[in-house]
Order: C-alpha cells, then structure tokens, then sequence
C-alpha cells in the first residue's frame, strides 16, 4: 500500500472515533435528559460518557494531523476553500466541544454528590441537563463536526 | 485526488454511506457499554440499563445500519454497473455487511429479551456488539485505504 493510502485509513480512523464518539457522548445524554431520571440514573449515564472522550481526543488528534499531512502528500493546497472551513469548522467545534465537557464533568459529579444525599429530585440537576445554552453549544460542536464530514465528501471549490 | 474524478451526483450517497457508518460504529459502541454496564451492580439498574441498550440498539442502531448499507448499495450499482470488475476491497465490505445484518438482528432481539431480570441473554449482547466493532473496522479498513488497488 502507498502512503497516500495509508494516510487515508488513518484520517478515516479518526472521523470514525470523532463521529463515534460523539454519538456515544449524545445519546447517553439525550438518554439522561429525556425524563425526569433520578440522580444516580444520570451519574450511571454520565459515567459511561467518560469512555467517549478519549474516543473523541483521539478523532480530534487524527483527523487533523493526517489531514494536514494528506493535504501536503495529495498535492491539494492549504489555502483551497473547502480545506480552510473544515479547518475553522474544527478549531470552533474543538473549542466548544472543551467548554462542554467542563459543563457535562461538573453536572455528572452535581448527579454523583445527590445520588449520595439521598437520590431525591433535583430542580438543580434538572435545570443544568436541560439548559438550552448548554445543550446549543453541546449540539452545535457535534453538528459542525457532520459538516466538516461534508466538507470531506463535496470538497466544495475543487 | 478521488474528488477529481467522482461524479457530483456520487457525493450524496457517499456522504450518508459514510455518515451512516460513523453512526453504525457510535450505536454499536454505545450497546456494548450499555450492554457491559447492565451486567454488574444494582439488579434494577442492571436491568434499566439493558432496555436502554435495546432501545439504542433498536431506535439508533438499526437505521444507521440500513443507511450505511442502502447507500453503499446504491454507490456501487453506479460505480459499478451489473457488478463488473469490482474490486477486492468492495468485497470486503459485502463480507462484513452480510452477517453484520443478521448479527444486528439478532443482538436487538437478545437486547429485547435482555429486558427480563431473569434473562440470560444479556451477557451476549455486549459482546455481539464488540464483535460487530471488530467488523466494522476491518470494513472501514478495507473503504478508506483499499488495498490492492
């Protein structure tokens, strides 16, 4: 196999731990948010959603450093059009996908602390899993992630 | 460089081919924990867990799996008509495909039945999951880097 060919599974590795692992993180979060759960159903959801996130660093990792580096060995130039959005596109889906984590680690250990005082409703717990700006920023970071897949497959201005 | 020589009207199905293999790995990866998390600890959170898993498996992991497949099908009736001349690595992911549908198939209805406090089927279905990750990645193997050709 070429290097080009090698590049391409390790680039398409990392879409499929990004991609993957942030549907792992939405779904164990849609799963915590659509009733009204106790607070040790949601520490038990959002316990599992650890094993998304080094899923998720190491999608970030891969697809950007091969990217780079496919670009270089396919002859594509760094300042095409549909190279510099998916770049942008990654840099504010990074960005926002560390200002969720940090909000979703703070409500899993918020769930973990009243699953110990008794288990009981939380209107706090309730109001953190279902704030809409949480859930805007949490959406939008994945959301831009597809896009940037779209990028990849219509390479807009080749 | 593919880019260059792929017909416009390729880029839909490849992109929900893709997006719907991405999905696929994400829903089967998701039964697996759930599956592995619903074995141990508290028999009703156990047992919560599992019917979670089912509904993953059922709700998320099922279309997914269709989507992936559907469009794959329809990429290759374009790329190549009747059949003809395909290459190995498309083989591949027919090889994977096939018995990853039955395997689906059977891990939701197994994720159904692991509802059930007293079921036995439960300890099966996380691990038919991870089965289906191994697949899925020899098949996206297979998709990105296509060897031998």
């Amino acid at each position: 196999m070429s290097l080009y060919q090698w590049l391409l599974f390790f680039h398409v590795t990392g879409a499929f731990f990004l991609i993957g692992g942030i549907v792992i993180a939405g779904i164990l979060n849609v799963a915590a948010i659509v009733k009204n759960r106790r607070p040790s159903e949601v520490a038990a959801l959002y316990g599992l959603i650890r094993f998304a996130v080094p899923l998720i660093g190491a999608g970030l990792v891969l697809t950007l450093a091969i990217g780079l580096w496919l670009v270089h060995n396919a002859g594509y130039g760094y300042g095409e059009t549909w190279i510099v959005a998916a770049i942008v596109l990654w840099v504010v889906a990074s960005a926002l996908g560390n200002i969720d984590g940090k909000y979703q680690r703070q409500t899993g250990e918020l769930a973990q602390r009243l699953a110990v005082e008794g288990d009981g409703p939380s209107p706090e717990l309730r109001a953190r899993l279902r704030n809409p700006q949480a859930l805007a920023i949490s959406y939008g970071s994945g959301l831009m992630a597809f896009a940037v897949l779209g990028l990849m497959i219509w390479k807009p201005g080749v | 460089m593919l880019a260059l020589v792929r017909p416009d009207s390729w880029n839909l199905p490849l992109f929900l081919h893709v997006l719907g293999a991405t999905l696929t790995f994400g829903a089967t990866a998701t039964v697996a924990l759930l599956g592995f998390a619903g074995l141990r600890g508290d028999p009703d959170r156990a047992v919560w867990l599992r019917g979670l898993a089912f509904w993953v498996g059922f709700g998320v992991l099922v279309p997914a799996f269709i989507m992936m497949r559907g469009a794959a099908l329809s990429i290759v009736d374009k790329e190549y008509p009747g059949g003809h001349h395909e290459p190995g690595w498309v083989g591949v992911g027919f090889i994977v495909t096939e018995p990853g549908a039955l395997l689906v198939i059977v891990m939701v209805i197994l994720a159904w039945l692991a509802r059930s406090p007293k079921s036995r089927s439960a300890v099966a279905v996380p691990w038919l999951a991870s089965i289906l990750l191994v697949g899925l990645a020899v098949a996206w193997f297979a998709m990105s880097a296509k060897p031998g050709s």
